[in-house]
């Protein structure tokens, strides 16, 4: 299994011996093995030189970068290796077109919907009563399919994450931890941190598994594409945040590996510290390597796997081979 | 990995194993590690040691669950997934 590697360290990334090597402050000497390493996250100050940027080209391994504040700032991304004019055109294809638009990003409101409801009734049947929230959900879920209009549909997709966003605070029970409401850039309470901090690992890890299929991460179905970012793998996220990420912020929380001591308040926002962010990357790392049964292949694949095999059900549907058909949580 | 290699080869084998696993200490390396990775790794290692003096040995493991890892003294290698 290939790993990725977080660097929070000041220092520098070198290619030393054919293969990956940091050099910190306080005398940090380290050799990350470069044939099993897929992409590296970057938090502290770095720096880096073009030698180890071909070198990495080479290997085909993604450098994400945050700032100070854990933020995404952007991604090196390698030369195209699979380089394909009939994926792009058929990703175009059904951008253009507003209904088969409508299509795929109906069926990423729809699917990332029934994983929150998978989450929902998970807790709701182990003691907490959240049966309110879940007919709320079904309610307004039928209206998905009858959306016309893409802002529409994503209006209505804001209101069941509203109400789902509103049923956290009964599951984790926590006044340190209170919903209250979503806030970004920057998050105002602890929650909003959390969750920020999680999609944001959950956008960049997407987006590395793109890197390995023939598809083009600016074209994006429900997120609108422009000119400034990569927006497939912010909609493939929708499907995945409720089990990947918002599941292993109930698990920090509830067993208290996260506390409110890992906070810091500053810029008028809340975000974590830096050991309160390894804890969080420790634990997302893995729960993507952690295995589930994949009844189309009947194997066990790990979460890492799912994601790129959604993809592939992507690239079928986009060559009409193959409706797609969101992943939905079994367990 | 462990390994004992005359020394005037012995960097050239650390320089190899690098590449593909984790330095644990001195002659010691770990890591998961993909079945053709493995003989990558073992055709490079081949190419630069004296099968007459040299000896590399592995411990193949195929999964974590019952084998166990107890360290005495100061751990040399450090986080695998956090610098």
């Amino acid at each position: 299994m290939k790993g990725t590697i977080f660097v929070f360290s000041n220092g520098t990334l070198k290619r030393k011996d054919n293969t990956i090597y940091f050099e910190g402050e306080n005398d940090l000497k380290k050799f990350v093995p470069i044939e099993n390493t897929i992409e590296i996250h970057i938090f502290g100050e770095v720096t880096i030189n073009k030698d180890v940027l071909e070198f990495f080209s080479q290997k085909e391994i993604l450098l994400h970068f945050y700032n100070y504040y854990g933020y995404y700032v952007g991604t090196y991304y390698p030369r195209e290796h699979y380089n394909s004019g009939f994926m792009i055109l058929k990703q175009a294809e059904h951008y253009i077109d507003p209904i088969k638009r409508l299509v795929l990003a109906r069926k990423f409101v729809a699917g990332g919907v029934r994983n929150m409801e998978k989450v929902i009734s998970y807790y709701n049947s182990r003691s907490v009563d959240l049966s309110s929230t879940l007919e709320k959900i079904a309610n307004l879920k039928q209206l998905i399919t009858s959306q016309n209009d893409i802002n529409q549909l994503m209006a209505i997709e804001g209101n069941i994450r509203e109400i789902y966003y509103s049923a956290f605070d009964s599951i984790i029970n926590d006044e340190n931890f209170a919903m209250e409401e979503r806030s970004k850039r920057p998050p105002k309470n602890r929650l909003n941190a959390l969750i920020s901090f999680g999609n944001t690992l959950l956008y960049t890890t997407i987006l590395s598994e793109i890197y390995k299929t023939h598809l083009d991460p600016r074209i994006g179905y429900l997120h609108a594409t422009n000119f400034r970012r990569f927006t497939l793998n912010l909609d493939v996220s929708e499907v995945f945040k409720p089990i990947i990420v918002d599941r292993m912020i109930f698990y920090l929380l509830n067993k208290g590996i996260i506390k409110p001591k890992d906070f810091d308040n500053s810029l008028g926002g809340l975000y974590l510290k830096e050991q309160g962010r390894a804890a969080f990357i420790e634990k997302f790392d893995e729960r993507l390597s952690t295995t589930v049964k994949y009844r189309k292949i009947g194997k066990d694949v790990s979460y890492r796997r799912l994601l790129r095999l959604e993809l592939y059900k992507i690239e079928k549907h986009l060559m009409g081979e193959e409706e797609y058909e969101p992943f939905l949580a079994e367990w | 990995m462990v390994y004992d290699i005359a020394e005037e080869r012995v960097n050239k084998v650390l320089k190899i194993s690098r590449k593909y696993l984790d330095w644990i200490q001195n002659s010691v390396l770990e890591g998961e590690i993909t079945k053709a990775k493995f003989e990558k790794l073992k055709v490079e290692l081949r190419k630069v040691i004296n099968e007459e003096k040299d000896s590399i040995i592995f411990y193949i493991l195929r999964t974590t669950l019952y084998s166990e890892k107890e360290i005495i003294g100061r751990t040399k290698g450090g986080s695998k997934l956090i610098i």
